[in-house]
């Protein structure tokens, strides 16, 4: 403070920042992968119906959304060498870089369980039937008919945890991790000029999520194109849509389904 | 080092003391958030001329952007923006004496504001068109209209969103430590330090902010309840 605003520090500590976008990204992309594979395991529990284990999944996904991250990055990082001393085994040399990913990925588990459970839910009843009968056995109607609608159905609620869990990992300054916040606060010690940092700090993240959610606009429209038409429409004669691509002419049904 | 269990009730205690000023922020910014997203999305629906690309800009840049960006920019630059305004007008107040938590109180309504008017946006445009429509045939004005018809009846739809909308807001409070505001986030570190029991400290944070969560969760269920005993067999 104290210092004018000069708006050339902007563009210098842009660039200055930049380097630091990798150990963001590498934040993002570790924790969503171990998250994504967190998130079915947790969810699978509460699908199947699995007595115990459902509670715990339950308790699990309250846990983690019930909480603050800024809490569970803290909990992760003095609790986690405290707990796994306890199996002997000495993790004070492991960088918090690690704690950090554990912490978000675990979070990010939660949610992604969540969207997960909820596009397995939004899969219409039929399909799962239609597998038994022509005799798929419980892992591959699972894997080959259940999962990949969910995976297309879950795809916006990702892209959106996605983009929150990039600005989430703003938070892992206070750990002392060098991504793209702490390196914003730590540039302008000597300049003073910290407006400026922040401010190209802000421009970053606003040009990932950006770039980002145009990807994932990308990705959606490719993952539904067989549907045809927006996802709504798609998902509301689903079952018609389906019937008239099989039976193309020779049926009355396309008539039926006038709105496909 | 063990974990001491008496401890976490110890900071449990001493935690609660932090409690207020957690709610306190979270209350006067979902409050202001409301105001500011309401007056989003109105610009926004109705397509106001000059405002409507402003309020989408504020939207856009505010959601696009960590809660710590606003916060940060927001204690280092409000201060400047203020002493040069008053320097230039000789006025003798300067930005020293406003208290840190009023920049948290600015910064977090204000993102509050951008989240709070896509809920509210998003409420009012699942309000059925008829109802405007019948509103404005028995001769309503538009303030009426807002007033009386659409707002009651978009909080009833927003309310899921609102809900997890409070519950984000409270848990981004955390991040008011920032600004040296003790709240229960900053309170566990300062219980923690003097023992150094920090994962006892944290524990007994996380399980008050669960509490809080679910106790929000509770009392949405409730408002749901007593907003569908009129709403039965509605339009809805």
């Amino acid at each position: 403070m104290g210092t004018p605003f000069d708006i050339t520090y902007v563009f210098d500590y842009f660039v200055k920042l930049l380097p630091s976008l990798r150990i963001t990204l590498v934040i993002v992309e570790f924790s969503l992968l171990i998250g994504l594979g967190v998130g079915l395991i947790v969810a699978l529990p509460r699908l199947y119906r699995i007595p115990v284990l459902q509670r715990f999944s339950q308790v699990y996904v309250s846990f983690f959304r019930g909480t603050p991250i800024l809490i569970q990055l803290f909990l992760f990082y003095y609790g986690l060498p405290e707990m796994l001393k306890l199996v002997h085994l000495d993790v004070s040399k492991v960088p918090a870089l690690y704690f950090v990913i554990f912490a978000y990925a675990l979070n990010s588990g939660a949610y992604l369980s969540e969207a997960i459970r909820g596009a397995v839910v939004s899969v219409d009843r039929g399909q799962v039937e239609a597998a038994y009968a022509i005799g798929m056995t419980g892992y591959q109607s699972f894997a080959r008919i259940v999962l990949p609608q969910a995976l297309a159905l879950a795809l916006p609620v990702f892209a959106n945890h996605t983009l929150a869990h990039l600005k989430d990992t703003s938070l892992a300054f206070s750990l002392g991790i060098m991504e793209l916040t702490g390196k914003a606060q730590t540039l302008p010690t000597m300049s003073r000029h910290f407006i400026e940092s922040y401010l190209s700090l802000a421009a970053i993240y606003f040009i990932i999520c950006i770039v980002l959610e145009k990807l994932f606009a990308v990705v959606e429209r490719r993952l539904f194109r067989h549907e045809g038409g927006s996802v709504k429409a798609g998902k509301a004669v689903g079952g018609l849509k389906r019937l008239s691509r099989r039976f193309p002419a020779g049926l009355d049904l396309p008539k039926e389904g006038a709105r496909s | 080092m063990k974990l001491d269990p008496a401890f976490i009730w110890t900071a449990f205690i001493q935690l609660l003391s932090a409690v207020p000023t957690t709610l306190e922020l979270t209350a006067v910014s979902v409050l202001c958030g409301l105001l500011i997203g309401t007056a989003a999305a109105l610009v926004r629906i109705y397509r106001v001329p000059v405002l409507h690309p402003l309020a989408s800009a504020y939207v856009t840049f505010i959601r696009g952007t960590p809660m710590l960006t606003h916060l940060l920019l927001i204690m280092f630059g409000l201060p400047m923006i203020i002493d040069s305004v008053a320097e230039g007008l000789g006025l003798p107040f300067r930005s020293v004496s406003i208290p840190m938590i009023g920049f948290a109180f600015i910064s977090f309504s204000i993102t509050a504001g951008a989240y709070m008017s896509e809920v509210v946006r998003s409420g009012i445009l699942a309000v059925n068109r008829g109802q405007f429509e019948a509103a404005y045939s028995i001769g309503m004005t538009t303030p009426q209209l807002l007033r009386r018809i659409v707002l009651p009846q978009a909080f009833a739809s927003a309310l899921p969103n609102l809900s997890s909308a409070v519950i984000g807001t409270m848990h981004s409070t955390t991040l008011a430590f920032i600004a040296s505001v003790v709240e229960i986030n900053a309170k566990a570190q300062i219980v923690a330090s003097t023992n150094w029991k920090f994962f006892e400290a944290y524990i007994a944070a996380a399980l008050l902010f669960w509490g809080l969560t679910i106790a929000v969760e509770r009392l949405t269920a409730l408002l749901e309840k007593r907003i569908h005993i009129y709403n039965r067999g509605g339009v809805a």
